[in-house]
């Protein structure tokens, strides 16, 4: 098991240096620069080539990236160009929002799919699994930013419930903070629940349908012991990945309910670095989604392992 | 473990319910806090925006969001008000030497930096020797200065190399600020200017705070606190701004008759200094024709335009100057709306069966990006079929104008005072993305530039533009309006033609 951690954590490192090296190639074919933003429609080829030597723009790309993957293993992610401040504190600034929104509406999301999902898998084609399966399909269709304008117009500015471009951080109170993220937390919530209660709901599904269910039965265990002890539990491990790979992705920020709700998250530092582009920033952000998304596989892994005796026992055996 | 996860669902139960409660209790809070600063102790102006600055350096920047803070953080020579006029600023008053060469500025006395040292003229030739620079993007515009020299601690003299008559308005932009030597290293983040506002905080993507400076040299801003909120979504914007969250916020032009009849707000519009115009690459081969462009001018229908794009709310124009400017001239009936005119010139030009061109569009501009689509379908009725090509900023910036690979292409020009400033890309040896490449004005910009008597001057320019509206290296489209929503109680609220956005005289009623 050992080796195996090892293992993991190893072939992570690997992902992360390859990203690194294709965003950077990548970003090096992209139109545009920061000395021609900079610049804007003053620029003249003369005046483009000074800024561009002043800010080191014009040395060759790989230079450019080796120069700043030393900085990264110094834990150096250097300084944006557009803030003047080291990309590292821009991203940790960013980073209780975004940890907040993403764990806030990963938790509103599990509740309603897992009290939904085990309903409706048990009492097959009844009213309430035909309600569960609406709720999948609206969940997984309806646009965030509508349904995010809507919450806005109707709990923001008619019921006037909930802030509307105001984000309080946790250090303002709990309260204060839980408020100012509900309308966006749930408005993210409705869309990952279309995905994370479908996952739920086949896998109890397929969990009730396997024969050890029976031999429980026909052992008389009560119905609630059936489904809450054994059957959850197993039918548990294929969502686990799906809502991983949910929060890796919440993690990494959501540009759209970001910009409607006026979050200061990653997702937005993200976008203008692309707009603006700030390589040293974009990079840095996508180095750090990167992270979260291998640690988080790797975090899965493991929760995965320990709930399932056949992968725990085989494992052992290596 | 199932005991763990019903524990884990519970508590997370738990917080959902008392976050309900929660929002009843502090939402009663917030009403009453509304409340209170609904009356007259109202001492903060909130203003929405939606992106952030590129710092606060005036000098290393060419971005109007960050012009439009910084002018209330620095101060300049002289600055211009809402109409156009010159007027003092850390200059009392100047003097222009017979041969229109050199101008002498008097400084105010006893104006103190944030940092609380006194502005001297040493500052002032500190400040546009960094202008010159090689990392100012406004260096061209300023390489006609060849003398600056201190006279006196409260008098400098700048000399040109050649004649300019309207050199004066150089020195009241925004990017001429003055700035102390001392600290110029990090006015990125961290500004010192002698203007009516100190910088407080700057919050990355959320928040820029300035507070009153209370040590101004001239009358000191009416409200105290000034509060920048990043709020990316325009709807988001609208909603704040009717709740009452902001103060000050830019709408479209759909929205101004719903602010006027919604209680509490209103709406403001005005024409700004600022073209919107169709570009045409007279380096492409169907473009390069003359005959072509012509076509394509009379093929477009500008009032539809700014009826379905800008509600009705701009003017039709027919050369490269806004309709505020002193030195404009009607020139829209130089290339008047005309089907079948334009077919026939398509036709003479050899292209009876039609020509395709590709039309890009900057992204980041809905409004450009509307009227390029309706100008697609108008050039279609002539047999010019446009290939739409959306693309961001930065792309534009590069493919478009600084490689000219476009066909044509919709973007607006602003922010200048003088009509030279405006005019002089058109010079066939600029090298600008819509220079004139017959060269039939380029004598002229030179004589006009030259020219110290206003009345021949005006007629030079007059000249320039009935050029420009025949030649047709650009359509000239419309000159746009800026559009506000308001707070009732905003008043003395302005906009002006070069990029600033002066907040010093707004008060709350």
């Amino acid at each position: 098991m050992q080796n195996y951690i090892i293992k993991r954590i190893w072939s992570a490192l690997v992902v992360i240096f390859v990203v690194s090296f294709i965003t950077y190639f990548v970003l090096m074919l992209i139109p545009g620069d920061a000395a021609q933003l900079i610049l804007g429609t003053d620029a003249s080829p003369d005046k483009l080539a000074e800024l561009r030597n002043a800010m080191g723009l014009d040395r060759p790309w790989i230079v450019q990236y080796l120069e700043w993957l030393g900085g990264l293993l110094r834990l150096d992610f250097g300084k944006s160009y557009l803030y003047s401040t080291s990309v590292l504190g821009l991203i940790i600034d960013r980073l209780p929002v975004t940890a907040s929104v993403a764990v806030l509406s990963i938790l509103i999301a599990m509740v309603v799919s897992i009290l939904l999902g085990t309903v409706s898998a048990i009492k097959r084609n009844t009213a309430i699994d035909y309600f569960s399966r609406s709720v999948m399909q609206i969940g997984s269709a309806i646009p965030t930013f509508w349904i995010g304008m809507l919450f806005i117009i109707f709990f923001g500015l008619k019921l006037k419930w909930f802030p509307i471009s105001d984000y309080s951080p946790l250090s303002d109170g709990l309260f204060v903070h839980l408020r100012s993220l509900a309308m966006p937390c749930t408005v993210l919530a409705i869309g990952e629940t279309g995905m994370m209660l479908r996952s739920i709901r086949t896998s109890m599904i397929d969990t009730l349908d396997q024969d050890y269910m029976d031999m429980a039965r026909v052992k008389g265990l009560k119905n609630k012991t059936i489904y809450f002890k054994y059957a959850i539990r197993s039918a548990m491990i294929a969502p686990i990945n799906v809502i991983g790979m949910q929060f890796a992705k919440l993690m990494g920020g959501t540009v759209v309910v970001e910009s409607v709700f006026s979050l200061p998250g990653l997702g937005r530092l993200l976008l203008i670095a692309v707009e603006q582009r700030d390589v040293v920033l974009l990079q840095g952000i996508v180095m750090f989604i990167t992270a979260v998304v291998v640690f988080t596989s790797l975090v899965v892994d493991l929760i995965v392992m320990l709930l399932n005796p056949k992968i725990r026992i085989r494992t052992r055996g290596e | 473990m199932l005991k763990k996860v019903l524990a884990v669902l519970m508590s997370a139960t738990f917080v959902l319910g008392v976050a309900g409660c929660g929002s009843s209790k502090t939402s009663d809070e917030k009403t009453t806090e509304t409340e209170n600063t609904g009356d007259s102790t109202k001492d903060t102006l909130t203003i929405a925006y939606t992106t952030d600055p590129e710092g606060f350096d005036p000098q290393r920047t060419a971005a109007i969001s960050t012009l439009e803070v910084t002018s209330n953080i620095y101060d300049t020579l002289i600055t211009c008000d809402a109409d156009w006029n010159i007027i003092p600023d850390l200059a009392k008053d100047w003097t222009i030497s017979d041969d229109g060469k050199e101008i002498t500025f008097n400084l105010n006395e006893g104006v103190l930096f944030h940092n609380g040292r006194e502005m001297t003229a040493d500052d002032v030739k500190y400040s546009f020797e960094r202008l010159q620079d090689a990392e100012s993007p406004k260096a061209k515009m300023y390489a006609n200065i060849i003398g600056i020299d201190v006279i006196d601690p409260y008098t400098i003299k700048f000399t040109t190399e050649k004649l300019d008559v309207d050199l004066l308005d150089s020195f009241a932009y925004p990017w001429t600020a003055i700035v102390p030597e001392e600290a110029a290293d990090n006015l990125k983040t961290e500004p010192v200017g002698t203007g009516a506002y100190k910088f407080v905080q700057w919050t990355p993507q959320e928040s820029i705070t300035l507070v009153r400076n209370d040590d101004y040299f001239g009358e000191k801003a009416n409200i105290e606190n000034v509060q920048y909120k990043l709020i990316p979504d325009m709807t988001s914007q609208l909603a704040a701004l009717m709740v009452g969250d902001v103060d000050i916020t830019e709408v479209t032009a759909d929205q101004i008759d719903v602010l006027n009849n919604t209680d509490g707000v209103k709406g403001f519009s005005k024409p700004q200094n600022s073209i919107q115009i169709l570009a045409l690459n007279q380096e492409n081969e169907y473009l390069s024709n003359e005959k072509v462009r012509q076509a394509i001018a009379m093929a477009i229908d500008k009032d539809e335009i700014i009826n379905t794009v800008v509600w009705g709310n701009g003017t039709k124009i027919g050369s490269h100057l806004p309709v505020s400017s002193p030195y404009y001239v009607d020139t829209t009936d130089v290339m008047p709306y005309n089907v079948e005119k334009a077919k026939a010139l398509l036709a003479e030009a050899g292209y009876p069966d039609g020509i395709t061109l590709s039309l890009k569009l900057p992204k980041t501009y809905q409004t450009h990006v509307d009227t390029g689509t309706i100008i697609a379908d108008q050039l279609s009725k002539i047999g010019v079929k446009c290939n739409i090509e959306i693309i961001e900023w930065a792309t534009w910036m590069s493919d478009v104008y600084t490689d000219h690979k476009y066909d044509m292409t919709v973007v607006a020009h602003s922010g200048r005072l003088d009509p030279y400033n405006f005019l002089s890309r058109y010079k066939s040896t600029s090298g600008d993305y819509i220079s004139l490449l017959s060269g039939d004005v380029d004598d002229l910009l030179d004589e006009a530039v030259q020219e110290q008597d206003e009345a021949k001057r005006k007629e030079i320019y007059a000249e320039i533009q009935k050029i420009l509206a025949e030649e047709v290296p650009c359509v000239y489209i419309q000159s746009l309006s800026k559009f506000y929503g308001l707070n009732d109680k905003v008043e003395n609220f302005e906009i002006y033609p070069i990029d600033m956005l002066n907040l010093k005289a707004v008060s709350f009623s």
